[in-house]
């Protein structure tokens, strides 16, 4: 049976398309994550785009997959959320972009 | 901005140049433009060497200023970002280039400077070359579009001064009038930036931050 979905796999690669990161404003949300150490809750809102609960909800989806880490503080009494890609966030998106290069870069023109 | 294609290296460049979207640094720029239309004048009466550097304490204190509109007006709307080590390595990169183009240049200027004779051309190429130079490599490895545009015009404004200076008689080869103009252009560019950029992103509202403070 293992083998079976292994081969599955091996066939369809879009098997391994990781649904989580595939969602266009968590793709987008992760795709800033992945070019910098870390961001602010403010600075990623702005270069989305999107609005403080829409961010919030996409956030706590992929902090609860491990894939991100906030970490939340006060500066000047106003609060400062961090948030920063983890190793498994991180692997996870460069599999999911090579798993994306394999099913586009093979499709013809 | 949520309409654009997704690319990691667009994504990259977008998180970096936003940086830059203030128009502080524009400012800071204009102010050292406005010194090479003002020193000309100066240097009759402090000298070539004080009629610099009276420019040092000035700058310092509108660095002083500026980085107080950054902190207090600025980061509360922009947030905040540390950048990955691929951008690190660009701006690093930069760094030395800079340096060493600059030592290079500042030689040569002042080779160019006290060598005696020559038309007022040749003296005038080696600084538009390190203008021209300086500035692309800044829109280059910055990612900054209209450092391009600075470079350009700042480069062409001394030959510009020069044929001001040898067709019409402008005083100081023309750098008061032609630096005085473009220290203008680039001041107006910095505050129409920051003032765009005030008013696209209002400080986050009490009930957002409390918000942000329970659920970011």
């Amino acid at each position: 049976m293992a083998e079976e979905i292994e081969k599955s796999q091996q066939e369809d690669p879009l098997a391994d398309i990781d649904p989580l990161i595939h969602a266009p404003s968590r793709l987008r949300v992760m795709t800033y994550l992945y070019v910098v150490d870390s961001i602010d809750f403010v600075y990623l809102k702005r270069v989305t785009g999107m609005s403080w609960g829409n961010l919030s909800t996409h956030l706590t989806k992929l902090e609860q997959a491990g894939y991100i880490r906030i970490s939340k503080s006060f500066q000047d009494k106003k609060p400062k959320t961090m948030i920063e890609l983890t190793d498994k966030g991180r692997t996870a998106f460069r599999g999911y972009k090579d798993g994306m290069q394999e099913v586009l870069g093979n499709l013809p023109d | 901005m949520t309409k654009k294609n997704i690319s990691i290296k667009e994504a990259e460049r977008q998180v970096y140049r936003s940086a830059f979207d203030d128009g502080l640094v524009d400012i800071f720029l204009a102010s050292v433009v406005l010194m090479w239309a003002l020193a000309p004048y100066l240097s009759v009466y402090m000298g070539d060497f004080w009629s610099s550097a009276i420019f040092l304490p000035i700058w310092g204190v509108l660095y002083l200023v500026l980085r107080w509109i950054r902190k207090n007006w600025i980061i509360p709307r922009a947030g905040v970002v540390e950048y990955g080590p691929v951008r690190r390595k660009r701006v690093t990169t930069f760094t030395i280039i800079m340096v060493v183009l600059n030592v290079l240049f500042l030689i040569l200027g002042l080779v160019a400077f006290f060598m005696p004779g020559g038309p007022g051309w040749t003296k005038t190429i080696p600084f538009a070359l390190m203008l021209l130079l300086s500035f692309s490599l800044a829109g280059y490895f910055l990612d900054v579009t209209r450092f391009y545009v600075y470079g350009l015009l700042l480069a062409s404004g001394i030959f510009v001064g020069e044929y001001l200076y040898q067709n019409f008689g402008f005083s100081h080869h023309g750098f008061p009038v032609v630096f005085g103009f473009l220290s203008a252009v680039i001041f107006l560019t910095g505050v129409y930036k920051l003032v765009t950029f005030i008013k696209d992103n209002p400080l986050p509202s009490e009930e957002q931050l409390q918000w942000e403070a329970k659920n970011g």
